[in-house]
């Protein structure tokens, strides 16, 4: 029951938030509702934070307990995503007091922002495919009515509809695959399954090209949402479109929970050591930089620039992935900890990209609430009349970029790292040169970027500007703090990432 | 008894196909969430099908298909919530009307 309660928070302040603003326009006091969601998330949050002694716990709803089905399991990784989905939601909700001030309808905004966050946890929390598919579509349909919010722009309408065309569909492709690995199981619990399906494989009970279908149809369905290549369409318009504070959820968060529900089922449930996904995984990663590299070059607005950006992240997160399973299917226990630290390295960068890619969407949504501009050539020299926001945004890009000490530097190194480890295996040297070539082609426009934004002279536009106020740079400035404390903390959060790590390699 | 099942499960893949057919050819916005729900059908014959036994149908399968009929609902709900606003930035709802973006 303990488990639950984050999740209860969240959707029960989500529940009575439109009630509450009904009373704060009575008496005169409508922020009463940014109020009470700060405090569900710092509440969720506290909650997350309090499980971090005793784990994992588990809680099995009735009437189909453990053997059967329906399970909600805590471990270290799932609590890791968590914190981190909770904490960008708090942050995020502080920043929207003051950003989304001249919309209205906002009871409905923190609502769908705390349904949204509440689905995220759930799928990190959930431990079968039944839960995680509900959890899914709550995330899914909340994060739809977001990017669409402002509705009376042509613009997030479009976007929306296409990203619910697109998303919809993959998530109905991954629940076909999980039907039928319903009906070869008999039942669709993660530790269940991961024994079943063993089971099936030795005794071939089950053509091989059906369980390897099964494993297309989990990656195809949640690489929608976490926008693998050929599938990241919807993504470079529905981050534009939305509200800036919604642009960093999405990016921060959103994309990711598709990777954690990927990683999550495929790790468990078809064991690294027997099948070989690490192939697939990292033939899309690589795809996914280099095509998402070369579209982010050509942009001119800053929104959808760092909307590829995200993608290209997205990719390493894939190949870090991919090489800890590959590695594992290859050489088996005895390069163990090579997958170790290809899996940490995809870890840490979820964490890296979270940070300063919310970041980034808050520093261009200051941007773009006192300029009203979103296109780069107008917003040269910004940085110069805006200097905290422009200073937090030089912070994040160079942490994506790679610059050493920080520590989107050392994630990058491990991936990369993880991938020359084994000299003789020329198809993961190839990958890795790959990667490298792309991280360096990365941060050339990173750098760029951060160079007309700073250190160019202002426009026309940008001198008119002021600085943002202080509730929309609070969280910009906790985030580039972030950053810079992940850097220096670094041995501290690989030992926590490195406790994640070995749930996902459990079986191993 | 094995002959129906497979009966089941191959009009469960023709029904997924028509509506990825559905989807990729029409042009009207409505006809897309026509598509969307037709596969979301197909799935939830899927579940039934294959949680089939002497028994009956175990309630697992039950309670998925369900399930998975609301949150269809919802989806339907939210696209034609969308439509809706389409019709009234363009007085129309054809797909080839949104290509302000690119596809």
């Amino acid at each position: 029951m303990m488990i639950l309660q984050p999740i209860i928070v969240l959707l029960g302040s989500a529940a009575i938030i439109p009630l509450i603003d009904l009373l704060g326009k009575k008496i005169g006091f409508e922020k009463i509702r940014d109020i009470v969601a700060i405090a569900a998330f710092l509440i969720a949050f506290i909650i997350l934070y309090s499980f971090s002694g005793n784990l994992p716990q588990s809680f099995s709803i009735d009437p189909y307990g453990p053997p059967l089905g329906v399970e909600l399991r805590v471990d270290n990784l799932s609590l890791y995503m968590a914190i981190i989905f909770c904490g960008l939601g708090l942050l995020v909700s502080i920043y929207s007091i003051k950003y989304m001030e001249v919309d209205s309808g906002l009871d409905k905004y923190y609502s769908l922002l705390l349904i949204l966050v509440a689905g995220m946890i759930g799928v990190a929390f959930s431990n079968d495919f039944f839960n995680l598919y509900v959890f899914w579509e709550m995330m899914c349909i909340a994060s739809y009515t977001l990017v669409s919010f402002r509705k009376y722009k042509w613009e997030p309408v479009e976007a929306g509809f296409k990203y619910l065309v697109m998303s919809t569909i993959g998530s109905l492709i991954s629940l076909y695959g999980i039907s039928l690995l319903y009906g070869l199981v008999g039942s669709l619990n993660f530790t269940k399954l991961h024994s079943a399906i063993e089971t099936i494989y030795r005794n071939g009970s089950a053509p091989l090209s059906l369980l390897y279908l099964i494993i297309c149809m989990i990656i195809v369905g949640f690489g929608v949402t976490a926008a693998m290549v050929p599938l990241h369409t919807w993504l470079p318009d529905a981050h534009p479109a939305a509200p800036s504070s919604i642009s960093a959820m999405l990016s921060g968060v959103v994309i990711k929970t598709g990777v954690y529900a990927m990683f999550r089922s495929l790790f468990t449930i078809f064991q690294p050591k027997i099948f070989d996904f690490g192939t697939i995984l990292m033939i899309f990663g690589v795809l996914t930089i280099t095509i998402a590299n070369f579209m982010a070059l050509m942009q001119n607005d800053i929104k959808r620039l760092l909307a590829y950006s995200s993608i290209v992240n997205i990719g390493y997160i894939l190949v870090g992935g991919g090489i800890g399973a590959y590695v594992l299917t290859h050489y088996g226990l005895k390069e163990a900890s090579i997958a170790g630290i290809a899996i940490i390295g995809a870890l840490l960068h979820i964490l890296n990209h979270a940070i300063s890619k919310g970041l980034l969407f808050l520093c261009s949504g200051c941007f773009t609430h006192e300029a009203k501009t979103r296109a780069i050539s107008k917003l040269e020299g910004i940085g110069k009349k805006m200097p905290l926001s422009g200073l937090s945004l030089s912070i994040g890009l160079f942490n994506l970029a790679g610059v050493p000490p920080l520590s989107g530097f050392w994630s990058k190194l491990f991936i990369i790292l993880a991938g020359l480890s084994i000299p003789e295996n020329n198809f993961m040297i190839s990958i890795s040169i790959i990667v490298i070539l792309n991280s360096i082609f990365a941060a050339s426009y990173y750098l760029w970027l951060t160079q007309r934004i700073m250190l160019k002279k202002p426009t026309e536009i940008a001198e008119k500007v002021h600085e943002a106020p202080l509730s929309m740079v609070f969280p910009i400035i906790v985030l580039a703090i972030l950053c810079i404390l992940i850097t220096i903390k670094l041995d501290l959060f690989i030992k926590i990432i490195e406790l994640a790590s070995n749930n996902l390699l459990g079986g191993v | 008894m094995n002959d129906i099942l497979s009966i089941y499960l191959t009009t469960s893949i023709l029904l997924i196909i028509l509506g990825f057919y559905c989807i990729s050819s029409k042009r009207n916005m409505i006809k897309t969430i026509i598509g969307i729900e037709i596969i979301t059908s197909a799935i939830n014959l899927n579940f039934i099908t294959l949680g089939f036994s002497a028994y009956g149908v175990d309630y697992f399968a039950q309670s998925i298909a369900i399930i998975s009929i609301s949150i269809a609902a919802c989806i339907a709900a939210v696209a034609l919530s969308l439509i809706l606003n389409v019709y009234k930035h363009y007085g129309s709802i054809d797909l080839r009307k949104l290509r302000r973006l690119r596809w």
